[in-house]
C-alpha cells in the first residue's frame, strides 16, 4: 500500500533511505507547502469573506458611536443595529471607493483614480508575489522577498540616479540592475540550500536582516546617496530612468503595471510550458522522484531562488522607478511579507497571484480613504490580511465555519482523525483509503478491476 | 477473549472501506484476515483498535458491545496491536520501549523502571523470547524488535492480539519463529488476528481464514483450502501464481559490478565489495530481506548514490563519470523501489509522469536549448504507451495519484521501456501491487529479457524471486552470500537470506525443515491425492 | 507593522469585551447625533495629520503631533482627519487623500514625508502644508513655496543643557548616550549633549567623560531601531559597564528598555522628546528630559490657520520660543545643587542671546 501519490514518504523504507531527520522534516515542509498552495478557490474566497466579517467586528469594536449605542443595547437594540449598519456601510463603502471607483469624486478623473491607485500598489506585490509563488511551487518557502526587494530597489534606484544615459536605455538598465540585485540575494540562499542543505527559511530571514542593515549603511554613504543632505534618503531617480506614466499627470499609474502583466505571463509560461518549470515543479512536488528521474536537484534548487529573487528584485525596481523615485530605509515597507500573502491567496498560480496582488493593492489603496474618511484605523487592513492568511493556512477552519466537506471528498474529520494522528498508526489505512477514494472518484471501476 | 464484529461499516466520503463486515474470533484462535492490498484490512483493524469509529455495526468483546474513543480504550479493554511498521524509538532500551505510554510509576511520579524490567523478563521468559531488556532497539534484529512489540502488547494484558502484516520484514526463518510464538500465544488463550496477503503463511498458521475483497467479506474458510482457491477468493477470479516463461538464452556478459562498496550517510558500509555479472537476455534477481543493501546497490547503479570503491561497467563503459541523466540516456531503464516517493510525482499528470526522465529531450521538448515543452507530443506519446501497457485511467491529464498502484507502476514501466534499453534495473517492482498487476509486471520484465536486455531485479519476496529469476544472488548485510540457480530450495534460500553460506545452508536445510515448507509439502501431497 | 497591528487588535478586542459587559445601560434621550457635530460648531477649519511608519502610539513625534491636533480639536473646535501610514509607499497617497478630503492644513510627520508634502503643496495651492521635523528640499522646489511651513526643532540646544546637568551630576565621572538609528534627528540630540558635557569640563576644569557618542567622528552606540526594548537594555548595559551612571537614550520606544537596567544599576536616565517623568514608568530615576514641543507647534500652526494667518515662515523650535526645553528635575530638584541650576539658567540665557551657539551638522537645515 505504498501507491498513493498523495501521501509520499511515510514508509520506513523511505525514511531510512532519506538522510536523517532533517531530510524528513524538509519533506514534511514541502508537503505542507504543497497543501498551502493547493487550497481550493472556494476556500480562498471564503477566507476573504471571513476576513471581512472579522474586520467588521473590529471596526464596530473600535467605533465610539457603536460603543455608545451598545451601552444601552438591551434598552434599545435597534439603535445599536442601525449605528452598526451605518458604520460598516461607511467603512466598507469608503474602502471600495478608495480602491475601485469613487462615485462621490469631484471629477471623472478623480472617480477612476482609485482603481489606478490599486494598480500602482499592486505592481510590487504582484512581481514579488510571483517570486514567492515560484518558490512555493518548487517546495521552497522563500521568506526572503523583503531582502530581495530591497536589493532590487537599491540597485535599480542607484543605477537610476548615478548614471546618465539616454531615455530608453537608462530605464532598461536600471530594471536589469534590479533583477540582478534581487537574483543575487535570492541566489545566495539558493546556492546555500542546494550546496549545503541549509534551510532556506532561516537563510532568507537572515538575508532580510542583512539587506535592511546594508541599506541603512548605504544611506549613510555620500557616494551612494548623492545628496547634499545628511538625511538617510537618496537622491531622486533621473527622469530618463523613470517608468513612464501610463495615464499622464494626475495619475501615478506607470509602466510597471505592464511589466507585472508581462511577468505574470512569463511565469505562467515558465512553470507550465518550459522544461525549467517542469524541473521546478518536479523538485517541489517530489524531490526524490525528480532526482531518480535524473533532474539535477541541486542546480534546479539554486535556480528557483535565483528566479524568485529576480522577480522580487524587479518588483523593488518597479517600485522605485515607477512610484517612489527615492531610496529610503523603509523602501520595501512590508512588501516582502505581503507578497507571501499574495502568493498564498493566489494559490501559487500566476493568474491567481496577479489577482491577489490586485486585491491586496486594493485593500491598501482603499484603506487610505477608509482611514481618512471614517477614522477607521488602517490597522484593520492588516487584520484583514492576517485573517486571510490564517484562514488559508488552516483550510479545515474555513470548512468547519461553512460546513463544507473535506477537499478530498472525505467527510469532515471528527475526533477520530485526531486520535489517528495521536496514535500515529493509521498510515497504511489512510493511504489505503486515500488511494481507493481517489481511484473510485476518477474512474468508474475500482482499483482491483482496473488493474486487470 | 472472544472478539466479534457485527456488520461493521466504515465509509470515507463516498467510498466504503468496510462494508458490513462480520467476523468472530474465538478465544485461543488464530484468525487470518486475508486480502489484497487495498481490500480494507487495515481500516478494519484500525477500527477495532479505536483509531476509527465505525459508521455502522458494533464490536463485541466477550458478547459485550464496546465502543472505543481511541487506542487507549482499546488497550484497556485488552486489545493489542503490532503494526507493520514498528512504533519503536530506536534509542530506547527494550524496557523503556515497553514502558513507553504505560509508565508504571511509584509515588511522586517516579518511573518504576525496575517493575517494567521485571515485566519484560517475565513475559520474555514465559514464551522463550530471549530478549535482553537492556538492549537498545536499534541494535536488535527486526525479528527481535517485533517481539518487543508483542511483549509491549502483552504487558498491557492484551487478550486479543492484532498482527498487521507481521512477516513482511522477516526472513523465512524469522517467520518460522514468529509462527511458533503465535502458536504459544494461542495455547495460552490469546486470540490472534493475523493480517496478511501471503497465502502460504495463512495456510501454515491460521485456524480459520476470513477473506475480504473490496471492503466486504467474500468467504470464510479453513487452512485446508489450496493456495489457488485462496488466491481466487482474494482476487475474485482465477489467477496464475506463476508466470510462464521460456528458458533464458543468455548472451555475453554486458553488465558487471566489480568490488562495489557504498557507505550510508552515517558512514556505515551498506554495500560491501559486491561483484555481479549479468548477461544479455538474463534476469538476475537480488534476493534478501529488506534493508540488506539491495536498495543502495540499485541506487548506486542509477547514480544517485556515489560508491566509495568499485566499478560499474555497462558494455565495457565505466558509468562512474556519468550523471543520472546521462546514465538514463545511455540506455538504463530504472524502476525505483518506492513508487510513490521515487517513481512518480503524485500531483503530476499521467503525461508528465510519463516523460519524467525525458521531458527535456526531443521530441518532447523544442525551441532553443530544448527549453519549451511540447505538450501535444507528450500527451500523444503518453496516450499511445498507456494503451500499449493497458493503463486504466480517466485521462492522461489526470494526476497520477488518482490511479491505482498497479496502474501507476504500469506508467513507470511504460516510461522506462519506451527507450531502447541496454540495461534494466528494477527495485521491488511489485511491492504493494495486486495479483493482476504483479502478473503484468512479471510478463513485461520477461519480455524485456527476451529482447536481449540484461535485467537486474531486486526483490524481497522469495516467491517473486523464484518466479522471475534465471539466477538468484542472495544479499545479506551488504554482501553477496551466494549466487545460485533458480532451482535452489526455499529453505536454502531462506537460510542464505539470514547470512548462512550456501554449503552450510544446504546441510542445515537437509536436516531441518521450516514449518512453511512442511505445510507446502502437505499441501502438495493433498493436491496429488 | 507588527506592533501597531498588535496594539490595535488588542485594543479592539478589549473594547469589544468591555462593550459586552457594559451593555445593560439606559437608552439616552433623543438628541443630536454624536459629539462631532458639536465640535464642528466652533469653526469649519479642517486640520489633518499624516503619520510616518511609527504610527500614533510611538511615544515620539507622531504621538506628540497627534496630541497637538487633539488639543486644537478640544480648544478650537476644528474639524479633523488623520491618516496613519504603515509603509513608505503610503505617504503620497495619504497626503493626496487628505487634500481630497478638503483639509485646510495638512501636517506630515517626519522628513520622509517631505517629498509627498512638497509635491502636494506645489500642485494644491489652496491647501496649506506643514512638515514636522524637516525643512522642504530647496533644490527640488520650483520657485517659492508659499503654502508649505516647516516645523523644526533645534533640540541640540536643550540637549546641551542636559549634557551640562549630566556632567555636573555624575558620580563616576562618566556619562553616556545612545541612539536608535544614526539619523540626524537622533544625533542632533547627541551632539548637543556632547557639547554640554564639554562645556561643563571647560567651565569647571573637570574631566567628565562621555561614552556612546563621539561628535568629532560622528560615531557611537546605536541599538538598531526604535522599537526593540531588549536591545535597548543591552546597549544600556554596555554603557553601564563603561562606568556611565547617567544615560540618555534617544530611541523612542527602544529607549524604554534602558529603564529597568538603569533602575537595577542605581543609575539615572535622561529622556528625550517628552517629559519622561510623566510619559515613562521610571520617574524615580528620571533626572530630566530634553523636550521637543511638537504638539505645541502643531497647535500654534493650527491656531494661525484658524485666524487666517498661516505663513510659510519656518517654525524653528528653540530655547527662546520654548519649542525645545529642559524638563523640570522633579524628584531630583533638591539634589541638583543650586549653583548647577543657576549655571543652567545662565547657559540657557546665553544660548537665547546668541552668546553661546550650539553647533551641529545634524541640526535641522
Amino acid at each position: 500500500m505504498t501507491d498513493s501519490g498523495s501521501q509520499p514518504g511515510t514508509s520506513p523504507a523511505q525514511t531510512s533511505k532519506q538522510e536523517g531527520p532533517w531530510a524528513e522534516a524538509e519533506g514534511r515542509l514541502s508537503r505542507a507547502l504543497r497543501d498551502l498552495g493547493q487550497t481550493s478557490w472556494l476556500v480562498t474566497v471564503l477566507s476573504v469573506v471571513v476576513a471581512l466579517v472579522v474586520g467588521a467586528v473590529l471596526i464596530l469594536g473600535a467605533n465610539e458611536q457603536v460603543q455608545g449605542s451598545l451601552s444601552y443595547f438591551f434598552a434599545q437594540p435597534t439603535d445599536f443595529l442601525e449605528t452598526s449598519f451605518q458604520v460598516l456601510r461607511e467603512a466598507y463603502s469608503s474602502l471600495f471607493r478608495g480602491a475601485v471607483f469613487d462615485w462621490q469624486a469631484s471629477s471623472v478623473e478623480r472617480a477612476i483614480r482609485p482603481l489606478t491607485e490599486t494598480m500602482v500598489y499592486s505592481v510590487p506585490l504582484i512581481l514579488a508575489g510571483l517570486g514567492i509563488a515560484i518558490g512555493f511551487r518548487s517546495g521552497m518557502l522563500n521568506i526572503g522577498g523583503q531582502g530581495q526587494i530591497i536589493l532590487g530597489a537599491t540597485s535599480a534606484g542607484f543605477l537610476g540616479y548615478a548614471l546618465s544615459l539616454p531615455v530608453g536605455l537608462h530605464v532598461l538598465l536600471a530594471l536589469a540592475g534590479g533583477i540582478i540585485g534581487g537574483a543575487i540575494w535570492g541566489g545566495i540562499a539558493g546556492v546555500l540550500k542546494a550546496r549545503t542543505g541549509a534551510n532556506e527559511v532561516i537563510v532568507t530571514i537572515m538575508l532580510n536582516n542583512i539587506a535592511i542593515y546594508l541599506l541603512a549603511w548605504l544611506l549613510k554613504q555620500e557616494w551612494f546617496k548623492q545628496t547634499g543632505s545628511n538625511q538617510p534618503l537618496s537622491s531622486s531617480v533621473d527622469d530618463s530612468a523613470q517608468l513612464f506614466s501610463l495615464l499622464g499627470p494626475g495619475f501615478r499609474l506607470h509602466a510597471g503595471f505592464l511589466i507585472a502583466i508581462l511577468a505574470t505571463v512569463f511565469v505562467w509560461w515558465l512553470l507550465e510550458r518550459s522544461t525549467i518549470g517542469f524541473e521546478f515543479r518536479a523538485i517541489g512536488e517530489n524531490p526524490e522522484a525528480a532526482r531518480t528521474a535524473g533532474i539535477n536537484v541541486t542546480k534546479a534548487t539554486a535556480l528557483v531562488l535565483i528566479v524568485a529573487g529576480g522577480l522580487a528584485g524587479l518588483g523593488g525596481a518597479a517600485h522605485v522607478l515607477g512610484t517612489e523615485y527615492r531610496i529610503a530605509g523603509g523602501i520595501a515597507g512590508s512588501l516582502g511579507f505581503d507578497a507571501i500573502t499574495v502568493a498564498l491567496l493566489g494559490r501559487s498560480k500566476p493568474l491567481g497571484t496577479f489577482l491577489a496582488g490586485l486585491l491586496l493593492g486594493g485593500l491598501r489603496a482603499g484603506g487610505v480613504l477608509m482611514q481618512a474618511q471614517t477614522g477607521t484605523p488602517i490597522d484593520i487592513v492588516l487584520v484583514l490580511q492576517a485573517v486571510i492568511v490564517l484562514m488559508i493556512a488552516a483550510p479545515p477552519l474555513v470548512r468547519t465555519i461553512f460546513f463544507l466537506p473535506r477537499a478530498d471528498g472525505r467527510p469532515r474529520l471528527r475526533k477520530n482523525r485526531r486520535r489517528a494522528q495521536a496514535g500515529g498508526a493509521d498510515e497504511s489505512a489512510s493511504r489505503e483509503s486515500t488511494l481507493a477514494t481517489a481511484s473510485s472518484g476518477s474512474a468508474p471501476t475500482t482499483t482491483q478491476e482496473a488493474d486487470k | 477473549m472472544k472478539l466479534e464484529l457485527r456488520g461493521v461499516t466504515k465509509r470515507f466520503g463516498s467510498f466504503t472501506a468496510n462494508d458490513r463486515i462480520s467476523l468472530t474470533v474465538e478465544p485461543g484462535e488464530i484468525h487470518a484476515l486475508l486480502g489484497e492490498n487495498g481490500a480494507g484490512k487495515s481500516t478494519l483493524m484500525n477500527t477495532i483498535y479505536g483509531l476509527y469509529a465505525p459508521d455502522e455495526g458494533e464490536i463485541r468483546l466477550d458478547d459485550e458491545p464496546v465502543s472505543f474513543n481511541g487506542p487507549g480504550d482499546a488497550v484497556a479493554a485488552g486489545i493489542g496491536m503490532v503494526h507493520q511498521h514498528f512504533m519503536l524509538i530506536p534509542v530506547f532500551t527494550v524496557t523503556e520501549s515497553v514502558a513507553l505510554g504505560y509508565e508504571p510509576t511509584r509515588a511522586a511520579g517516579i518511573m518504576d523502571m525496575k517493575q517494567a524490567r521485571e515485566k519484560v523478563l517475565e513475559i520474555s521468559g514465559r514464551f522463550g523470547f530471549d530478549v535482553d531488556p537492556d538492549a537498545r532497539i536499534e541494535d536488535l534484529p527486526v525479528g527481535a524488535q517485533q517481539r518487543v512489540e508483542i511483549i509491549k502488547a502483552l504487558s498491557r494484558d492484551a487478550k486479543v492480539l492484532i498482527l498487521d502484516e507481521p512477516t513482511a520484514v522477516l526472513t523465512p526463518q524469522e517467520t518460522d519463529e514468529l509462527i511458533t510464538i503465535m502458536g504459544q500465544l494461542r495455547d495460552s488463550g490469546t486470540s490472534i488476528v493475523f493480517i496478511t496477503h501471503k497465502l502460504r503463511e495463512v495456510r501454515a498458521v491460521a485456524d480459520r481464514i476470513t477473506v475480504i475483497r473490496r471492503g466486504a467479506v467474500v468467504g470464510e474458510t479453513t487452512p485446508k483450502s489450496t493456495e489457488t482457491e485462496l488466491a481466487g477468493l482474494m482476487v475474485g477470479r482465477e489467477v496464475n501464481l506463476t508466470t510462464a516463461k521460456e528458458p533464458a538464452v543468455p548472451g555475453d556478459v554486458s553488465f558487471s559490478v566489480q568490488g562495489l562498496t557504498v557507505l550510508s550517510p552515517m558512514d556505515k558500509v551498506v554495500v560491501d565489495n559486491v561483484d555481479l555479472e549479468v548477461r544479455r537476455g538474463e534476469i538476475l534477481v537480488i534476493a534478501g530481506v529488506d534493508g540488506n543493501g539491495q536498495s543502495e546497490l540499485a541506487q548506486a547503479i542509477l547514480g544517485i548514490r556515489e560508491p566509495v570503491a568499485g566499478r560499474i561497467l555497462l558494455d565495457d563503459q565505466d558509468l562512474a563519470p556519468l550523471s543520472v541523466k546521462q546514465r538514463l540516456a545511455a540506455g538504463l531503464g530504472f524502476v525505483p523501489e518506492d513508487r510513490s516517493t521515487d517513481g512518480v510525482i503524485g500531483a503530476f499528470t499521467v503525461t508528465e509522469n510519463y516523460v519524467l526522465d525525458m521531458y527535456d529531450t526531443a521530441p518532447y521538448a523544442g525551441g532553443p536549448g530544448n527549453v519549451a515543452l511540447r505538450l501535444p507530443v507528450m500527451r500523444k506519446a503518453a496516450q499511445t504507451q498507456a494503451e500499449r501497457f493497458d493503463v486504466r485511467m480517466g485521462s492522461v491529464d489526470a494526476p497520477i495519484s488518482t490511479l491505482s498502484g498497479g496502474n501507476q507502476q504500469k506508467v513507470v514501466l511504460a516510461r522506462e521501456m519506451s527507450r531502447d534499453l541496454r540495461l534494466f534495473v528494477a527495485s521491488q517492482p511489485t511491492r504493494g501491487l495486486d495479483v493482476g498487476s504483479i502478473e503484468f509486471v512479471h510478463r513485461t520484465v520477461i519480455e524485456e529479457r527476451d529482447k536481449g536486455t540484461p535485467c537486474v531485479i531486486v526483490s524481497t519476496e522469495l516467491d517473486e524471486a523464484l518466479n522471475l529469476a534465471d539466477r538468484i544472488a542472495v544479499m545479506y548485510r551488504g554482501r553477496i552470500v551466494g549466487i545460485v540457480p533458480v532451482t535452489t530450495s526455499r529453505d536454502v534460500l531462506g537460510l542464505m537470506m539470514a547470512g548462512v553460506p550456501l554449503e552450510e545452508a544446504k546441510q542445515q536445510a537437509a536436516t531441518h525443515h521450516t514449518m512453511l515448507s512442511e505445510a507446502d509439502e502437505m499441501a502438495e501431497a493433498e493436491e496429488n491425492k | 507593522m507588527k506592533r501597531s497591528f498588535k496594539t490595535s487588535g488588542a485594543f479592539a478586542m478589549t473594547a469589544a469585551a468591555a462593550l459586552v459587559l457594559s451593555s445593560c445601560g439606559e437608552a439616552p434621550e433623543e438628541e443630536s447625533e454624536g459629539g462631532d457635530a458639536a465640535a464642528s460648531e466652533g469653526t469649519d477649519y479642517k486640520a489633518c495629520v499624516v503619520s510616518d511608519e511609527g504610527g500614533w502610539d510611538d511615544r515620539s513625534f507622531n504621538q506628540s503631533a497627534y496630541e497637538g491636533l487633539q488639543m486644537a480639536i478640544d480648544e478650537l473646535g476644528i474639524d479633523h482627519a488623520e491618516a496613519q501610514s504603515t509603509a513608505e509607499s503610503e505617504y503620497a497617497p495619504n497626503v493626496d487623500t487628505m487634500v481630497q478630503q478638503g483639509c485646510d492644513v495638512v501636517f506630515g510627520v517626519g522628513f520622509l514625508l517631505e517629498e509627498g508634502l512638497r509635491l502636494a503643496a506645489e500642485s494644491n495651492e489652496d491647501t496649506n502644508f506643514a512638515l514636522i521635523d524637516s525643512y522642504f528640499n530647496e533644490e527640488e522646489l520650483e520657485g517659492e513655496l508659499t503654502n508649505g511651513k516647516p516645523l523644526v526643532f533645534n533640540t541640540g540646544e536643550a540637549a546641551y543643557l542636559a549634557g551640562y546637568v549630566a556632567a555636573a551630576m555624575t558620580e563616576t565621572g562618566t556619562v553616556g548616550t545612545w541612539g536608535g538609528v544614526q539619523i540626524p534627528s537622533v544625533t542632533v540630540f547627541m551632539d548637543g549633549y556632547a557639547d554640554g558635557v564639554e562645556r561643563y569640563n571647560e567651565d569647571n576644569d573637570a574631566d567628565v567623560e562621555l561614552v556612546g557618542w563621539d561628535k568629532e567622528e560622528q560615531s557611537g552606540t546605536f541599538s538598531g531601531d526604535f522599537s526593540d526594548q531588549t536591545q535597548g537594555g543591552e546597549v544600556t548595559e554596555q554603557l553601564l559597564s563603561q562606568d556611565a551612571d547617567i544615560i540618555m537614550p534617544v530611541a523612542g520606544n527602544a529607549g524604554v528598555g534602558a529603564g529597568p537596567v538603569l533602575e537595577d544599576a542605581d543609575a539615572k536616565m535622561i529622556w528625550v522628546d517628552s517629559d519622561g517623568y510623566e510619559s515613562t514608568d521610571f520617574p524615580d530615576i528620571m533626572l530630566t528630559s530634553v523636550m521637543k514641543e511638537i504638539g505645541q507647534s502643531v497647535y500654534a500652526t493650527i491656531e494661525e490657520g484658524v485666524a487666517g494667518e498661516f505663513t510659510s515662515e519656518p517654525y524653528v523650535g528653540t530655547l527662546e520660543n520654548d519649542g525645545v526645553g529642559l524638563a523640570p528635575f522633579h524628584d531630583f530638584e533638591d539634589e541638583v545643587p543650586s549653583e548647577v541650576q543657576d549655571a543652567i539658567e545662565q547657559l540657557r540665557q546665553e544660548i537665547i542671546d546668541g552668546e553661546t551657539v550650539v553647533e551641529s551638522e545634524n541640526a535641522p537645515s
